[in-house]
């Protein structure tokens, strides 16, 4: 095609290569910048973030399906395998449940009775809002995970995150229908625990490996391997009490803890809500929560549970 | 030559296929998929991605498109914002800059470049997430990531040859 001198192309081509070349550049400066932005905390790049985090949301959800559905119809075939002899087992269990139920029947009573007489200040009530990972975002730098339950599930910032096994972490983002947990493995995850034998406080830091360190411990502090580590609910972040894991090793200046938490089968989480932030929740005259109580439907929410 | 809408679309679908393959992979890198010690190493097929559409169709893989699938896989992984989009561009620039030397070679000659360049472009990344956590992180995991990447990275470009035969063209 011939070109006529001082048409659109002939003024848009070094236009053109001009940008070309230094695309690159300008995009290099965009992400440092990007990543000043985001170290400065800045409410907008957090707005974006969950944002776009939100859209993605359903995406991962779809796509995190089908790897749990592999991995549950594989258990499902063992459990009809064992159908039989689970079935005994859950006999034995239940008549020694029923026993339990009796004693734990008596002692609630008694419990209540005790402190209707020392005028015990009770704990909160708690509410679950349980939901799936749909992302387990790892790398080489982060341990978080992305659950599909957000501002819209009443889920809120702070909210302390365990599985059947032990606490996962806490909620550091929520979005409108996700929501992102920072692991306790992480670098930037520091908790206040206890031991539970001793009852000496101490801070568990993550370093992002699998086993996070006991630091801050008193200097008289006699642990053992084998100790079991709670939450200390000191700083109001966690409620006190939730296991953590027990300590695996004690080098010179180390502390290590294995967590109770199974980070490979890590599918469903349950976050409790304390309302430990200072905001007074609406107790709508339900009855104070209750061990052996039936289970109240508006107190468990369960999300995205399907056909379970 | 005048082309019909249908071949115009069909043609379109065929160029957009490698940025929406690197889009796709960025968002499969954060699904779990429930391997014992996977998410520590999860390999960073957007980096194999990158390398490979630099090398063989950089006209496909325009920098902004790459920057911005980079944004949005720091934001699903939840790495510092522009992290991987940093990555991304260095990897792409090198591989551009490089392709010359692996274009119409044995693919060995292409495996080994990625092994430089990705071994660069991991550096960049532990040295910047170093940089704003304000402390030195454990190189451990970097290195384990990078090794997973680069000895995965015949399997992931085998696919992506397929994919620029048949549906690139």
């Amino acid at each position: 095609m011939a070109r006529r001198p001082g048409s659109f192309t002939s003024v848009a081509q070094p236009v053109r290569s001009f940008w070309s070349r230094f695309a690159f550049a300008l995009l290099l400066a965009g992400a440092f910048a990007l990543m000043l932005l985001g170290k400065a905390d800045i409410l907008l790049v957090e707005r974006f973030r969950t944002g776009v985090a939100d859209v993605l949301a359903p995406v991962l959800e779809v796509l995190s399906r089908p790897a749990a559905s592999v991995a549950d119809t594989v258990a499902a075939a063992r459990r009809l395998r064992d159908l039989r002899a689970e079935n005994e087992r859950l006999r034995v269990d239940n008549e020694r449940l029923e026993r339990w139920q009796h004693v734990a029947r008596r002692l609630e009573a008694e419990n209540k009775a005790l402190r209707a007489l020392t005028n015990f200040v009770p704990e909160p009530n708690v509410a679950f809002i349980t939901a799936r990972v749909i992302a387990d975002a790892g790398g080489a730098f982060v341990r978080s995970a992305m659950i599909n339950a957000g501002a819209e599930q009443g889920v809120r910032r702070g909210l302390a995150a365990v599985s059947g096994d032990g606490l996962v972490g806490g909620v550091v983002e929520v979005g409108g229908r996700h929501a992102r947990i920072l692991l306790i493995t992480d670098l930037n995850s520091q908790i206040p625990v206890v031991v539970e034998r001793t009852r000496d406080p101490a801070v568990l830091a993550g370093d992002n490996t699998r086993l996070p360190r006991l630091v801050y411990l008193p200097q008289n502090a006699q642990v053992l391997a084998g100790d079991r580590i709670v939450t200390s609910g000191h700083g109001g972040v966690f409620p006190p009490g939730l296991p953590i894991g027990v300590v695996t090793s004690i080098d010179e200046g180390a502390i290590k803890v294995m967590p109770y938490v199974d980070w490979n089968r890590l599918e469903y989480i349950r976050l409790l809500d304390y309302g430990l932030d200072g905001v007074v929740k609406p107790s709508g005259g339900q009855p104070p929560f209750s061990v052996m109580g039936p289970e109240r439907s508006d107190q468990g929410r369960l999300l995205g549970l399907g056909a379970r | 030559m005048r082309m019909t809408a249908s071949q115009r679309i069909d043609i379109w679908f065929r160029q957009a296929t490698p940025i929406a393959l690197t889009l796709l992979l960025a968002i499969l890198s954060a699904v779990p998929i429930g391997v014992p010690g996977y998410t520590a190493v999860v390999p960073a097929y957007t980096a194999m991605a990158a390398f490979y559409w630099a090398v063989f169709r950089p006209d496909l893989q325009p920098p902004f498109a790459l920057f911005l699938v980079g944004v949005l896989q720091d934001i699903l992984v939840a790495t510092p914002l522009g992290m991987t989009a940093l990555s991304l561009m260095v990897v792409h620039g090198l591989a551009v800059s490089q392709r010359r030397a692996f274009l119409g070679k044995p693919f060995v000659l292409a495996w080994f470049g990625f092994v430089l360049i990705q071994a660069l472009a991991a550096f960049v990344v532990w040295l910047l997430a170093s940089i704003l956590a304000l402390r030195p992180m454990g190189p451990e995991p970097a290195v384990f990531q990078y090794l997973v990447t680069v000895t995965l990275f015949p399997v992931v470009a085998w696919a992506f040859v397929r994919i620029h035969r048949y549906v690139v063209r």
